[in-house]
């Protein structure tokens, strides 16, 4: 290892980083600073059949199965907003830029890419790659639907672009969407082009005691309950703010003041069909965990120090069967072999499978992580 | 280089062909009227609502999955392509066969099963008429949120396939946004079901490819799709302005201003008189260019916006502000919108439609590009535009019986469509590849991009019996992108 970690080094000198903070251990630290030295790293790697796992900010490596890197290739250093074209609603942004700073840019401009709000640390390809929504999905859908266009550096080293920079886009296939979510099984996410949506002229946030009473709002950004009440995100014209709260009631508050997240050795996230939400929140609560469930979306997320096997057994196989999953967010160690992170694997895994090799043909690409550990 | 994306089908069990004819199979699975392979029966289906036309060997209508899928097994035993359709509405050539195929029309399969209110969610089949839904879902306050113009005739499916838009998907998104699942027969005859009523499906997010698809990855046969509340208030303004520069800077101003209204629907003055000439909507036959814009949603909201709208419309010299007095005024006027391709129908025998979309900004610079192309080529063309999107439908209407015509207005078309790219911009943004834009693909896409689509096409289709010879061009599939593998070995 040690001659073909010189090797990869004499290829690329500048990308060989000493400190990628918080990533797991591994022979090879890389920090590309263009996708073309992502690719070539990638290439490198399945030339001599290493395995690769890309590390954003960490902030969801915890999900998945756990991947034992032979290479771990950071974005830290693919960071830039490349092009901001607020007029076209359109941002085109490196990886590695965090989500934080991406929305303050746009925050400025009086847009946001509607990523996740409590991002601490977390990156834009990270978010992306995790298939990561915020709470405000329920009024914008998901982040995989902002997807326009996607620079991906494949498993074997191609640098492959699919989508265009434009809100509206059938041409080929939609290679954007097939990356939200895709948690580095095609390869790196280098570059993203994000469709954006304007912040509302007042915001709000109104608390309530049962969550029931949300239905009372229209198009709220979110309704978040958690284990003391509810909370209904607003975000629109002054007038209409006044209107829909005098419609709710309630206890309000100035800006939208989003939900601390789970603090919790173990965190887990709930995803059941919309109408279900309630029923998940009584089972959750039910067990005494932690938690936050995004009504109308059908997310709950929970936290607890010391869950009980049985317990996520009996709230895994309930969700499975109405469609759903329980997946694991963070976990200690080792915990994969006692709870698994996905639950059962998707009907369409051998499909995944082939789709999988058509990016990664020799696998190198975070393997195993996903479901079927792919 | 080789074709493996788009070559032809081979007989799966050559030598051991079963003594029935695929005809006389398909018969005895759908009965004799659900399968037509008469010439004049396969002449209703052999096109779509564009101008190509293709080889059928026959025509079947299953009604459920199961049948669906057995044609499926039956075409592949042997070893004839399979084209997938609805109402055949598309104008690229997606649903015209290239090799002499089946033809799997999904309009049997119209069922719209229990609507879901909590979760506003469905499964309809994929031969559910788009407008239909929305009147089933009517009475629980919910519609499909993607209205091409085509609704009244087009499948879901359909609209699935092309991953359709129409004029309110600036606010809510393409039909990929509204749908959940597709359950798919694939290439080898299995059904799958990707994506799921609860959010993010744990792995791959083939639901995402599948639409937008064009029958290249599998037979969608049902869908869940996701419904959107109806709105409290609707209001629609009907603005004229000197140019379409003034317009453009309307549409500018209304986004800048953080108001996304629901639909941003322009068109030309050419496009106005025809469309005046054949229903009397009342437009602004003297306007350079006219914008329909929609807000919706919560009655302050929507009074707020139609404000905000109309005095950026008025600041930038428009000659006429009108907010729709009541539902039949607003309904005329959505109505000439939709109908400005029947319009053209009246103005000449043929017509040819564009599909451009560009960076929002750009509208303008390619639009007067467009308007000069036309002119070098002696064409007459009208321009609807979905401003909000950056979506241009230049549309060039003709007679094809006159003596090199076609070859004129294909010219243009490409120039047309180079100038769009140019700018930044893309093919197709609802209406599909097909067979149309295929070749013009490779102006979008480097090499490594188009191996890489024929890679995932491939993964879904290893024997490219799929709707073979659309979205890709031949040679997509390409191995000199191979060399990680090669130095691995």
């Amino acid at each position: 290892m040690t001659s073909i970690r010189s090797e990869l080094a004499k290829l690329l000198p500048a990308a060989v980083t000493a400190e990628i903070p918080g990533a797991p251990e591994a022979e090879i630290r890389m920090a590309p600073r263009s996708l073309d030295e992502a690719a070539a790293v990638l290439r490198f790697a399945s030339g001599h059949h290493l395995t690769v796992l890309f590390y954003g900010g960490g902030t969801h490596q915890g999900m998945g199965y756990p991947v034992t890197p032979d290479i771990v290739l950071s974005t830290q250093a693919m960071r830039r907003i490349v092009d901001c074209q607020p007029d076209d609603l359109t941002v085109v942004v490196e990886a590695g830029c965090p989500v934080a700073e991406l929305e303050e840019t746009l925050a400025e401009g009086g847009q946001t890419a509607v990523l996740p709000e409590d991002a601490t640390g977390s990156t834009v390809g990270g978010m992306v790659a995790a298939g990561i929504s915020g709470w405000r999905r329920l009024r914008y859908g998901p982040t995989r639907d902002r997807m326009l266009e996607v620079l991906l550096a494949t498993g074997d080293g191609r640098l492959v672009r699919g989508g265009a920079p434009v809100v509206k886009n059938v041409t080929g296939y939609d290679l954007p969407r097939l990356a939200a979510g895709s948690f580095g099984a095609l390869g790196l996410i280098g570059r993203v082009c994000l469709k954006l949506w304007p912040l509302g002229r007042r915001a709000v946030t109104v608390r309530i005691d049962d969550p029931r009473r949300a239905r009372a709002a229209f198009r709220p950004l979110a309704v978040v309950e958690d284990p003391a009440g509810a909370s209904v995100y607003l975000s629109a014209t002054p007038g209409e703010i006044e209107a829909q709260i005098a419609a709710l009631g309630g206890e309000v508050r100035e800006g939208l003041r989003w939900p601390a997240p789970i603090v919790a050795l173990h965190r887990f996230v709930l995803r059941v069909p919309a109408r279900l939400t309630g029923e998940a929140v009584a089972k959750v609560r039910h067990h005494g965990h932690a938690f936050l469930a995004a009504h109308g979306v059908g997310e709950i997320r929970f936290g607890d120090d010391t869950p009980d096997l049985g317990t996520l057994a009996e709230l895994r196989s309930w969700a499975e069967g109405q469609g759903g999953a329980l997946v694991v967010a963070a976990a200690p160690e080792g915990y994969a072999a006692a709870f698994d992170p996905w639950g059962t694997p998707p009907a369409s895994l051998a499909l995944q499978q082939k789709v999988k090799h058509a990016f990664d043909p020799l696998g190198v690409a975070n393997p195993g992580r996903l479901p079927g550990r792919l | 280089m080789s074709d493996a994306a788009s070559r032809i089908a081979t007989p799966a069990a050559a030598g051991n062909l079963p003594s029935m004819s695929m005809v006389a199979e398909l018969r005895a699975l759908l009965g004799p009227e659900r399968v037509r392979a008469h010439p004049l029966e396969l002449r209703l289906y052999d096109k779509d609502a564009g101008i190509t036309r293709g080889p059928a060997k026959a025509v079947a209508l299953p009604e459920t999955t199961a049948e669906a899928q057995e044609c499926v097994r039956i075409a592949r035993r042997y070893g004839v392509p399979i084209v997938a359709r609805g109402a055949g509405t598309g104008l690229a050539g997606g649903a015209v066969p290239v090799e002499p195929s089946l033809l799997i029309v999904t309009t049997r399969m119209d069922e719209i099963g229990e609507i879901d209110v909590d979760s506003r969610t469905a499964w309809v089949g994929a031969g559910v008429i788009n407008l239909d839904l929305s009147r089933r879902t009517a009475p629980d306050g919910l519609h499909f949120a993607p209205d091409p113009s085509s609704q009244s005739a087009s499948t879901i499916g359909g609209n699935v396939a092309c991953n359709a838009g129409g004029p309110h998907c600036l606010a809510e998104g393409t039909t990929v946004a509204h749908v959940l699942a597709v359950e798919m027969v694939t290439a080898a005859g299995d059904v799958v079901v990707l994506g799921g009523a609860a959010p993010d499906p744990i792995g791959l997010d083939l639901r995402g490819v599948a639409v937008g698809s064009e029958g290249t990855l599998g037979i969608i046969t049902r869908i869940l799709v996701k419904l959107t509340e109806d709105f409290p208030e609707v209001r629609t303004l009907l603005l004229g302005f000197p140019d379409m520069g003034a317009a453009a800077a309307c549409v500018s101003g209304v986004i800048a201003a953080g108001v996304i209204p629901a639909a941003l629907e322009m068109m030309d003055e050419g496009m106005v008189g025809a469309v005046e000439n054949y229903l009397h909507a009342g437009l602004p036959t003297d306007a350079g260019a006219v914008l329909i814009a929609e807000v919706v949603g919560h009655p302050e909201g929507v009074a707020a916006e139609a404000g905000t709208v109309a005095r950026i419309a008025t600041a930038e010299g428009a000659t006429t502000v009108r907010i729709a007095g009541d539902e039949a005024e607003r309904a005329a006027w959505w109505r000439a919108r939709k109908s400005a391709f029947g319009a053209i129908a009246q103005a000449a025998p043929d017509y040819y439609l564009h599909d451009i979309v560009v960076p929002r900004t750009r509208l303008v610079a390619v639009s007067n590009r467009v308007y000069e192309i036309a002119a070098r080529y002696d064409l007459r063309m009208m321009n609807v535009y979905h401003a909000g999107d950056g979506n241009l439908h230049p549309l060039i209407s003709f007679d094809g019986s006159e003596p090199g015509v076609r070859a004129a207005v294909h010219a243009a078309a490409e120039e047309m469509m180079v100038a769009g790219i140019d700018a930044g911009g893309v093919l197709t943004g609802e209406h599909g590849v097909g067979l149309e834009k295929r070749d013009l693909m490779a102006r979008v896409f480097d090499p490594v991009d188009l191996d890489a689509q024929a890679r995932l096409r491939l993964a879904f289709d290893p024997d490219g019996v799929l709707n073979p010879g659309k979205v890709l061009p031949a040679g997509s599939r390409c191995h000199d992108f191979d060399f990680a593998v090669e130095e691995a070995t």
